[in-house]
């Protein structure tokens, strides 16, 4: 944290305290740490009532997990197989991220500087794709799929996935493309940048937190599909992580410590790389042209 | 950059993944034949079928079974995605209250003449058999029957000393265990899977016989079925917990293993997750309690088993296996794992399933020449949609008491004997 | 040749997205438009066939649960999309502080847009199960929350805003870092106090995010259907069913595809609608 800090002047730290030693000031307790404190709590608990139920032997009802257990987490590691889905889903979200990334920047960079004949249809017809409910497209789906020889593949799923991403990828990220200041972008042009260069050199360095943002989007949407992880795969060892979960909850097995041991198994480690990543939510270099 | 690390790192981290993630061919190559079988229960019962496969596949080196967990909420919703896309196993796994739907849309092969010549011919429960055949309007055999369950009344052996017999003695029972704020005599299914849960509690209570009549109405709302559904109504709350109303199987099973709940009704399906929760010597088991002059009804439950699909490419190593999985051996290992009634009889003289008691209560029932079994009409293709999607709100309703029982009975009544009509009809009866 | 190559630069761009919505959504949405004039259940095979517009007349003159949900997914996508744009938006601010442990505190709050929908439904379940739930805490052990037609709506709201907040914080945290921070020295010099400042340069800046933001997530709150329907089922009495839960009930449990598709029909261009309507009315995109 201190890193980016140091680097870079915060657009509303102007007045205020510097990192490191905040002011004792009653107002900003109200204003910072109340408010925060109180929706740590509202986010926290949820979690940690699903620690607790995968810690803690089935049939307690205690609040503390004690004396811990891990039979569940056995149960879901080496009887339904999390393994296998945890490396799918890791495949098929990072593909789909990066596929999804790439286009939107594209698209969304077409959107934001480019006045084109076409682009309220383009804008519309991207809004539209997002108002058929995915559930209601599988079979002819899975025709297209199964033309393209895909079917049963995590190929089907990384092109399904980055397809739904898409739209609102774009969208978003043409949003963050204007807020760029063109102005910025022109100067490199007259520095002798062409368009190209201009843009990796000069703006695609701003639109780091939105990258980010639409990044993690792709991602998390991706690694969350059950619908389609389940109708497009139909093979144990291409499964992903929320079919596992499923596995844990239905007619004839209500297994809430697998299901919460489950639970923590897929929470985890995209909790952890967020955990990471959102450091880059906040630019490396200032707005304007000072490099850092 | 540290940001172009990160994603280089990404980028190598999937690559390389897939690379690792191509079919590992599984032998294709040394004459083997690899046929897809799909669980419709996958998850509780993935163990049972990879120990079943495992012993399946040493006896016959040359087939491969690839196992397929399908979990239970989504198996309607996947075997239509893949009978439309023409994308379906060689052998999946079907019970009766869906059967209608597959061979409606010609996704099943027939197994007469295959078990006319298979070990197990004549070694299959007849009462399965017929209950598969009357499903479809051909009368064929398009689904060869491993299990058949049974409704049960769970109970908490500390909390309640003896059985009731009758329905009486139940209501009484379920008002005299519950101690508030938190000491229930009984739960009520009220979410998904309600109706015919209350189906059974109805026909047993009124002791009807048939779901229609000689004129094709249907007798749900016989006066006798909805006196019963107001007194089963009247718990609500009073004796059952307020959560009743949207419970699920999995919530309701929950509430019961939290040890609150004396009593619960559901089959024999559930026996593992109460063991977990309480322990076997805790749980008990009795039949739902008997109709008028103490003659006991029974509404059939679905019968669960293995359907060979028609785009099969490897039948014969597909009826290979079904022989194995309903044989006695198999057979016997899947019903004692789950604690349900054999399909085959060899399986049921075993001496595990005299051992388990809630088991003996089930058999016992069934094969008492007095009872009295109800079969619902499963062959209807509606009947699933009806019983679930269409009335389990009007149901939700009643406990509410947003609805009278006489009113949410008749509308349930009319749908019910209009798609008996319709398909009557259809079927040029 | 240089203007040729010009123009053709957006089209380029957008090509790839273009290809792949050609290929793999236009059939589909075009197929359900199909369906949605025709009679297509899987549970009445022998009724299949062309119903022109029958299913649209069933829905609108036949059909109450039809309107029921259309009032309940109205006041769902509102209350949803509101608080989570005053939640996310707040959150959004205070995390762009300084303080210590503010990376970490990033980390938390951002933490439940990771989960699942699979996996929020079971942990609220888990959460709101009377006797074990964590309503004990707040003395009603056994107070059944989703099981009460007066307690459900506040119940599945809290549970979406969990999960749904931190979008909204995400987006606008990345929407305030690309102000410049020259606009709050300015703004500071002239005098401004944090109240006008916020108004003056935050608002106006995030604008774009903020309509970005609210609408697309107003599309996928209103067709967001895994929370509710494992959670309540749509229930009790169907007090909780929004049009695309309604449609998951008719076209998938009941197999009624035909009648499905009309019902998605009339969300698409009720969605089609709304969203125009909101794009016009907010000035989007415009110069200012």
């Amino acid at each position: 944290m201190s890193a980016d800090v140091m680097t870079r002047p915060h657009p509303r730290a102007v007045p205020e305290a510097r990192p490191g030693r905040p002011r004792r000031d009653p107002g900003r307790v109200l204003r910072l740490y109340v408010p925060l404190g109180m929706y740590l709590i509202f986010t926290l608990v949820p979690f940690y009532w699903m620690l607790v139920f995968a810690l803690r032997p089935a049939g307690s009802a205690d609040p503390v997990p004690w004396p811990i257990t891990f039979e569940h987490f056995q149960t879901v590691w080496n009887d339904i197989g999390y393994a296998v889905f945890f490396r799918n889903s890791v495949i098929v979200g990072v593909w789909s991220l990066l596929v999804t990334t790439v286009i939107a920047v594209m698209g969304g960079y077409a959107l934001a500087r480019y006045r084109f004949r076409g682009r309220s249809l383009f804008m519309v017809v991207l809004l539209c794709t997002q108002f058929v409910p995915g559930a209601m497209m599988l079979i002819p789906l899975f025709s297209i799929f199964k033309t393209l020889g895909l079917i049963n593949s995590l190929g089907s799923l990384i092109v399904a996935d980055t397809v739904f991403n898409l739209p609102l990828s774009i969208i978003l990220m043409s949003g963050f493309v204007s807020a760029v200041p063109f102005t910025v972008e022109e100067a490199a042009m007259v520095d002798g940048c062409g368009r190209l260069r201009g843009f990796l050199a000069i703006v695609l360095p701003q639109l780091r937190p939105g990258l980010i943002a639409v990044g993690s989007f792709a991602f998390i949407h991706t690694w969350n599909n059950f619908l389609f992880a389940l109708m497009f795969v139909s093979r144990q060892d291409s499964f992903t992580i929320p079919v596992g979960l499923s596995y844990t909850i239905g007619e004839y097995s209500a297994d809430f410590g697998a299901l919460a041991a489950g639970g923590v198994v897929a929470a985890l480690p995209v909790v952890c790389v967020f955990a990471v990543v959102q450091r880059y939510l906040v630019h490396g270099i200032s707005a304007g042209a000072v490099k850092g | 950059m540290k940001m172009k690390v990160t994603w280089a790192a990404l980028a190598v981290l999937a690559v390389t993944a897939t690379g690792c993630g191509s079919d590992s061919g599984s032998g294709e190559g040394s004459g083997k034949t690899t046929i897809t079988f799909w669980d419709n229960n996958g998850g509780a019962r993935t163990p049972v079928y990879q120990e079943l496969i495992k012993r399946f596949e040493a006896t016959n080196p040359k087939i491969h079974v690839e196992y397929v967990g399908v979990p239970i909420a989504s198996v309607q919703q996947k075997y239509d995605t893949a009978v439309a896309g023409g994308d379906t196993p060689d052998v999946g796994g079907v019970t009766t209250s869906y059967l209608a739907n597959l061979t409606g849309q010609q996704a099943l092969e027939p197994a007469d003449e295959w078990l006319a010549k298979s070990s197990v011919n004549g070694r299959l429960a007849t009462p399965m058999l017929d209950s598969v055949r009357k499903t479809v309007p051909d009368g064929k055999l398009y689904l060869v029957p491993n299990t058949s369950n049974m409704d049960v009344v769970w109970y908490l052996k500390d909390r309640l000393q003896q059985a009731p017999q009758t329905w009486d003695e139940f209501f009484k029972d379920a008002d005299g265990l519950t101690r508030k704020p938190d000491q229930y005599g009984y739960t009520i299914r009220g979410g998904a899977g309600s109706i015919f849960q209350i189906l059974a509690e109805m026909y047993s209570y009124s002791g009807i016989g048939q779901f229609f009549d000689a004129s094709g109405r249907s007798t749900v709302n016989d006066p006798k079925n909805a006196e019963f559904l107001t007194r089963m109504a009247g718990l609500y709350k009073k004796d059952t917990p307020e959560a009743d109303v949207t419970n699920d199987f999995p919530k309701m099973v929950a509430a019961f293993g939290t040890g609150k709940i004396a009593m619960m009704h559901h089959n024999l399906g559930s026996y593992n997750d109460h063991v977990k929760a309480h322990g076997k010597d805790k749980i008990g088991a009795f039949a739902l309690p008997t109709g008028p002059g103490g003659r006991r009804t029974v509404v059939a439950n679905p019968v669960d088993g293995f359907a060979v699909f028609k785009n099969s490419e490897h039948k014969d190593a597909a009826w290979k296996f079904v022989e194995f999985l309903v044989s006695h051996d198999g057979n016997s290992y899947w019903n004692q794992q789950t604690g349900q009634i054999p399909a085959n009889t060899d399986a049921q003289g075993d001496s595990w399933v005299q051992s388990l008691d809630h088991l003996k209560t089930a058999v016992d029932t069934l094969n008492d020449p007095n009872t009295q079994v109800v079969s619902p009409p499963y062959y209807l293709p509606q009947f699933s949609s009806i019983t679930k999607a269409d009335t389990e709100p009007l149901f939700q309703k009643v406990l509410l008491g947003q609805m009278k029982p006489q009113e949410f009975l008749d509308t349930l009544a009319q749908k019910l004997t209009d798609a008996q009509a319709e398909w009557k009809k259809a079927n040029g009866g | 040749m240089t203007t040729m190559r010009r123009r053709a630069v957006p089209y380029l761009l957008i090509s790839p997205t273009v290809a792949l919505i050609a290929a793999f959504l236009v059939y589909p949405i075009g197929s359900v438009a199909y369906y949605s004039l025709q009679h297509r259940n899987l549970t009445r095979p022998w009724a299949d066939g062309f119903a022109g517009l029958d299913n649209f007349r069933r829905m609108l003159t036949e059909d109450e649960v039809f309107w029921h949900s259309l009032g309940f997914t109205a006041k769902w996508v509102i209350a949803e999309i509101g608080l989570q744009l005053i939640l996310g938006l707040a959150l959004a601010l205070i995390v762009n502080e300084t303080f210590i442990g503010r990376g970490l505190a990033r980390s938390l709050v951002f933490s439940p847009w990771a989960v699942s929908g699979v996996l929020t439904t079971g942990i609220w379940i888990l959460l709101y199960t009377p006797g074990t739930g964590v309503l004990r805490f707040l003395g009603q052990p056994e107070a059944a929350v989703l099981g009460n037609p007066d307690t459900v709506f506040p119940a599945v709201v809290v549970a979406e805003l969990w999960r749904g907040v931190p979008f909204f914080a995400i987006l606008l945290l990345a929407g305030l870092q690309g102000i410049p921070g020259e606009l709050y020295e300015a703004a500071a010099v002239d005098g401004a106090g944090r109240l006008r400042r916020f108004r003056h340069v935050t608002l106006p800046h995030l604008r774009d995010a903020i309509v970005l933001a609210t609408l697309l997530r107003g599309v996928w709150e209103f067709n967001n259907v895994d929370l509710l329907y494992t959670l309540t089922g749509g229930g009790p009495a169907q007090v909780t069913t929004t049009l695309p839960l309604y449609v998951a009930q008719r076209a998938v449990d009941s197999k009624d595809f035909g009648y499905g598709s009309a019902l998605t029909m009339a969300g698409f261009v009720i969605l089609l609608f709304c969203s125009v309507l909101y794009l016009r009315l907010s000035r989007f995109g415009e110069d200012r």
